[in-house]
């Protein structure tokens, strides 16, 4: 028997702090933020919760973050890490806390990541930090930004399907389209395509704008099983249906191809675990650290055939009324990046969109959504699947 | 992951490789004007990252040659905004991924020539780039015998 942890556990409750610009609120406060929003938004209090799922903070670098946060808290977990798979850490936290949970290691457990990447360090440094991902003697020698790697896959896509960089800054443009419709986005000025295009080189084919934002803020859940969701009558579970993850390799250079990534495996692995294909999904949150990012994961989690991502976006299929309305609030590129917690805030959207709960932005009969964050140069994939209890 | 925020001082200067246990005959090598690539003796692998056993086949009979340098851009990006004050002023510059006549992928950067007309597909060869006394880079430029 395959074992499964569809259903077994359930997001009841979801919180952020402000995001954007935010001087003056440490990580560690911001991730306090957003975990008292979510406790208010579940019904329960801080000493309800039994373990401590966070991410790392770059301005905030302790050893163990999450029990430091514990500490600022004022909570003392029997359960607790600090995940670290770059940008896939978000989805990691949730499949390991449905795991958690599922295996009895903890009841209630608080997922938590928050950095202030835009105001608690400069510019320069919040720069080198994250070219500190590259290996030192392989690659950071030559000067390659993360961003650098992206973009060289990039590059081949467009060389191997003829993806155009139009096609890639219409991504900017739907998800900027988006982020005006939700309250507290960090981008809300509507974009074009020529705005794009002239906004200057950051790494060729990528333009400022097809990059994501540099952002302070956090976010929160709680999760919990679904025995106890329902003692505890939450009005609307959002259930963790299935997750996969897939770590193809650590280094550019051994990336097997730069247009076919893991995300394939770690996504075969969510739909087969949820019971589920692409085509049933009803709302996704597709990590869009760049433009062309989303291209290729809309090729790799099934959603268009390989090669069509660019033609998909063109023809405005991620936004809604398409085939599968993508990052709903912003994303990265325009709602807010905070680093490690940034693919947290798709998880924010997905619930509330699971919810029903987004107004102007609500993607009509929501019940199925999937969330797909990656990082480290498609180093890292990881999938999660999410169901109202209509899809239980 | 957990480290302490780098100095502004650490940011101004660019990286150096610290060669470790895995990779210290390689550095060697390139001081020497060697690219040297590690062949699997058991399977006949060929790697450039450099580890004690073969990716492949686990086998740790590997035996370093020296590569040809001779390799074409499998794919690059040329970088206008630098991760951090020590590649700034060399902004435009052509970070390449580039695909060995042998076989194994390598990050380097274009020397000698013209970012704008770097291309997937293009021949390069290898430049010893001896930046200390202690560190030659492998780096590359268009080929001068027109190859």
């Amino acid at each position: 028997m395959t074992r499964s942890l569809r259903a077994r556990t359930a997001i009841i409750g979801t919180g952020r702090s402000q995001v954007g610009r935010v001087p003056g609120r440490s990580p560690l406060l911001l991730a306090a933020d957003a975990a008292r929003a979510a406790l208010d938004d579940a019904g329960l209090r801080k000493t309800d919760i039994d373990g401590v799922l966070a991410s790392p903070a770059l301005a905030a670098p302790f050893h163990r973050f999450s029990v430091a946060f514990s500490e600022y808290l004022g909570i003392q977990p029997t359960f607790s890490n600090t995940l670290q798979v770059s940008g896939a850490t978000a989805a990691t936290q949730f499949n390991i806390a449905a795991a958690a949970i599922a295996g009895g290691l903890a009841e209630t457990i608080l997922i938590v990541g928050a950095d202030s990447l835009l105001t608690g360090l400069t510019s320069e440094l919040a720069q080198r930090a994250l070219t500190e991902s590259r290996d030192q003697q392989y690659e950071m020698p030559f000067g390659i930004p993360v961003a650098n790697t992206f973009a060289m896959t990039a590059l081949r896509h467009m060389h191997e399907y003829g993806t155009t960089a139009e096609q890639l800054a219409m991504v900017a443009v739907i998800e900027r389209e988006h982020a005006a419709r939700t309250p507290g986005a960090q981008m809300t000025v509507p974009i074009s395509v020529d705005d794009v295009l002239n906004s200057g080189w950051v790494t060729t084919p990528y333009h400022k704008l097809d990059c994501s934002l540099i952002s302070d803020g956090g976010a929160a859940f709680v999760v919990t099983s679904a025995e106890r969701a329902q003692a505890l009558g939450v009005p609307k579970p959002v259930y963790i249906l299935g997750g996969g993850e897939c770590y193809t390799h650590e280094h550019i250079f051994l990336m097997p191809s730069l247009t076919t990534t893991g995300a394939v495996q770690s996504s075969a692995k969510a739909y087969a675990m949820a019971g589920c294909t692409a085509r049933e999904i009803d709302v996704a949150g597709v990590y869009d650290c760049f433009t062309g990012t989303v291209i290729m994961m809309l090729e790799d989690l099934g959603f268009c055939p390989k090669g069509e991502g660019g033609r998909f976006v063109a023809d405005r299929q991620i936004t809604y009324g398409g085939a599968i309305p993508c990052n709903t609030h912003g994303g990265l590129l325009s709602f807010a990046h905070s680093g490690m917690p940034g693919s947290l805030f798709h998880f924010d959207e997905i619930v509330r969109q699971l919810r029903g709960e987004c107004g102007a932005r609500q993607v009509a009969g929501a019940e199925l959504a999937l969330v797909h964050s990656l990082g480290g140069g498609f180093a890292t994939q990881a999938t999660t699947i999410l169901g109202s209890a209509a899809t239980v | 992951m957990a480290h302490a925020t780098p100095s502004p001082d650490d940011a101004s200067r660019k990286p150096l490789p610290a060669p470790d246990a895995d990779s210290a005959a390689f550095w060697a090598g390139l001081r020497e004007g060697r690219l040297l690539l590690q062949h699997c003796l058991a399977c006949a692998h060929i790697q450039y990252y450099q580890q004690g056993l073969c990716r492949q086949c686990g086998s740790d009979r590997l035996e370093h040659r020296a590569a040809s340098g001779r390799g074409r851009v499998y794919s690059y990006s040329v970088v206008h905004r630098a991760p951090g004050p020590a590649f700034k002023a060399d902004t435009p510059y052509a970070v390449l991924l580039v695909e060995l006549a042998e076989g194994p992928r390598m990050i380097s950067s274009l020397v000698d020539g013209d970012h704008g007309a770097v291309a997937i597909g293009m021949a390069v060869e290898i430049v010893f780039d001896a930046i200390t006394d202690q560190v030659t880079l492998p780096r590359f430029r268009p080929p001068r015998d027109g190859a």
